[in-house]
């Protein structure tokens, strides 16, 4: 049943018996919960449910805010997390910190900074934000690009400095460094933090809830849905979104672990 | 060609190098040499753009690069962990620099002449993590040399290699560097590379050149006590000249334990100086026989004991230490053991002086 990586560990021993019933435990329990709600209901209800216009709408916008977050965060996310695996400069450690600070935060505080900001006096209050796509793209990107800058930053740190230099010593600038040689193989890294602030974004509530209201057809998305129809009585509506967002969710990790063991660059 | 003048770089407080002069010639391959931490990867870091150096100016063919970037000094780089691309398979890591200078045409003829140089043609799509160290190291060589580079700067680039190929790939590169002309200083600390690659050498130490001369000069004849100790000069001692004697050729030094006669070299009586004898140089001897040599030291065995392929045996003569490197058998002929009575014997050109 288990393959093992070295040779001195023992099937039979106490601890290798130990470590695999509490992993059995732990993944009895996982698996259990989510059986529950797959037992929830049938196909035929999952797909009636699903085609509720409402339903469909909420879909459309977690998909369309939650693409538009991963695009932003690319375009700011990639420069910020080579600025900061690159170079040294004062207030790099704040900048760092600040970038993390969403990822540790609750969601509500998160949101209820981006209302202040943006509602009556705030700085950025000329922007009509509040209650729109709009506001959820910000607060989603507020609280998921975090992921997508940590992880491409670790990823451009832990490319090999001599590889880079060789670059440079055979006439390469530092850009054509940066797209020929760092970005290909910061590669995992940046798709794992895609995946991250993607699953982020359209997993996101809190904040966006306190920006965005829960507006059927023109602000609710799929976990705002699943948090009004839990809350109406129509439990139905939410188990089908919620499986929807799991089951995606398990495809796209399975795709992606798929993808880096077999593409793994470096082995 | 490559001329360095008073480079200065420390890092923090660390000061590695001090004032350091350098001048390569066109088509010579110029071997720095050094122990460990003494600069020299540093050293090549500010040739090649990618350390700022703190003072001193660089010049290539009498233009001063202090302010070139790397990318456009044209100068290639071998680096030891030969740092190549793994994203990339061996044709495009050796293209990769065609193509950073957007030299697009007629790359495929370059890339294969560069592979062809270095013996791996055939290689173009294997992926360079899959290939041997010594393979690596060929590919890092063609993708330095496709834009034939006017010179190219090796940081010990054999010594992640096992012996055997370290050998081979050393003769080769040699050969390579003597057909292309190339202008190139290999970095090293193995005594036996700078001499057998070098044309000449530099000695760093203490981030400055200590002397700089071809082998021969630098193994056989060098002319500072710090050189001499770093190749292995044992026996070295500090003595003054007493005679000087036209006639014969020759001179007489007096050290505190022992007289040496020695080649006459132009100097005064009185001059302070020290003697060097090389270990391989001294022959040893249970009972007096009559030799050609002309230096004779009696003294009592200390200690012997392996040294490489030879036995080195070290030789008390009242006070002062000699090391005498002999064969094994001689050894075991002689049966020497600790305590014995010796006579070491050597001859007047044997003895090497430095002023
Ligand atoms: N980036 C750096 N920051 C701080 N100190 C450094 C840095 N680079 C080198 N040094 C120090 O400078 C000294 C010289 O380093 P350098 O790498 O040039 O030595 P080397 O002659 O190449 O040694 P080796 O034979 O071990 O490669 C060392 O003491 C090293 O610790
Ligand atoms: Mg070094």
């Amino acid at each position: 049943m288990f393959e093992q990586r070295f040779h001195f560990m023992h099937q039979n021993s106490f601890f290798h018996i130990l470590i695999s019933l509490i992993a059995g435990i732990y993944f009895g329990f996982i698996a259990a919960i989510i059986a529950c709600l797959l037992t929830e209901t049938s196909l035929g209800e999952f797909i009636d449910n699903i085609k509720s216009p409402e339903i469909l709408s909420s879909i459309i916008i977690s998909l369309e805010t939650s693409i538009a977050v991963v695009i932003l965060a690319l375009i700011f996310g990639i420069p910020v997390a080579y600025l900061l695996a690159t170079r040294r400069f004062t207030g790099r450690i704040i900048l760092d910190t600040l970038i993390d600070l969403p990822i540790i935060s609750p969601p509500l505080v998160c949101g209820l900074a981006i209302l202040i900001a943006f509602g009556g006096h705030g700085l950025f209050s000329h922007f009509d934000v509040i209650f729109t796509i709009k506001g959820i793209i910000i607060a989603q990107l507020f609280v998921a690009s975090p992921f997508l800058i940590r992880s491409a930053r670790i990823a451009f740190e832990s490319i090999d400095q001599d590889i880079l230099t060789a670059a440079r010593t055979l006439g390469a600038s530092e850009f054509y460094t940066f797209r020929k040689v760092s970005l290909p193989l910061a590669r995992n890294g940046i798709i794992s933090g895609i995946i991250m602030t993607w699953a982020r974004a359209l997993g996101e509530f809190g904040a966006t809830a306190m920006v965005a209201g829960c507006i059927p057809y023109k602000t609710e998305t799929m976990t705002i849905g699943i948090y009004m129809h839990a809350l109406s009585g129509n439990l139905d509506a939410s188990v089908a979104l919620s499986l929807l967002l799991i089951v995606s969710a398990f495809a796209t990790l399975i795709v992606f672990k798929y993808l880096g063991r077999y593409n793994d660059p470096i082995k | 060609m490559i001329q360095l003048n008073d480079i200065c770089k420390s890092f923090k407080e660390t000061e590695v190098l001090r004032s350091l002069n350098l001048n390569v010639k066109k088509g010579e391959m110029f071997v720095l040499l050094g122990s460990s931490g003494c600069g020299k990867t540093t050293t090549l870091s500010i040739i090649a753009g990618l350390i700022r150096e703190d003072r001193g100016d660089i010049y290539v063919d009498g233009s001063r690069i202090n302010d070139v970037p790397p990318h456009k000094r044209g100068i290639g780089f071998v680096f030891q962990n030969y740092a190549l691309f793994p994203h990339l398979n061996v044709y495009e890591n050796v293209e990769f620099s065609l193509k950073a200078r957007h030299k697009q045409k007629n790359n495929r003829n370059e890339v294969k002449r560069a592979l062809e140089l270095v013996g791996l043609d055939g290689f173009d799509n294997k992926n360079p993590m899959k290939l041997s160290g010594g393979e690596q190291q060929r590919v890092a060589l063609a993708r330095a040399l496709v834009t034939e580079p006017e010179c190219i700067l090796m940081d010990e680039p054999l010594s992640n290699l096992d012996a055997m190929v370290r050998e081979r790939l050393r003769y080769e590169m040699k050969q390579l560097q003597k057909d292309v002309g190339l202008t190139t200083i290999y970095v090293t600390h193995d005594q036996v590379e700078a001499m057998m690659l070098g044309d000449r050498i530099a000695v760093l130490n203490n981030g400055q050149t200590e002397e700089v001369g071809t082998p021969e000069k630098i193994f056989y004849k060098p002319q500072r006590e710090f050189v001499a100790r770093f190749i292995g000069m044992k026996n070295i001692f500090n003595g003054k000249i007493t005679t000087l004697d036209e006639e014969g050729g020759v001179m007489q030094i007096s050290t505190e334990n022992f007289e040496l006669t020695t080649v006459l070299i132009p100097s005064g009586e009185g001059t302070h100086v020290k003697a060097c004898v090389r270990p391989e140089e001294i022959i040893l001897m249970k009972s007096d026989q009559k030799t050609s040599a002309r230096n004779e030291i009696a003294g009592r065995i200390i200690t012997i004991f392996p040294n490489g392929p030879l036995m080195r045996v070290l030789v008390d003569v009242g006070g002062d230490e000699i090391s005498v490197d002999i064969t094994r058998l001689a050894t075991r002929d002689l049966e020497l053991k600790k305590g014995d009575k010796v006579i070491l014997k050597f001859k007047a050109t044997s003895v090497h002086v430095i002023m």
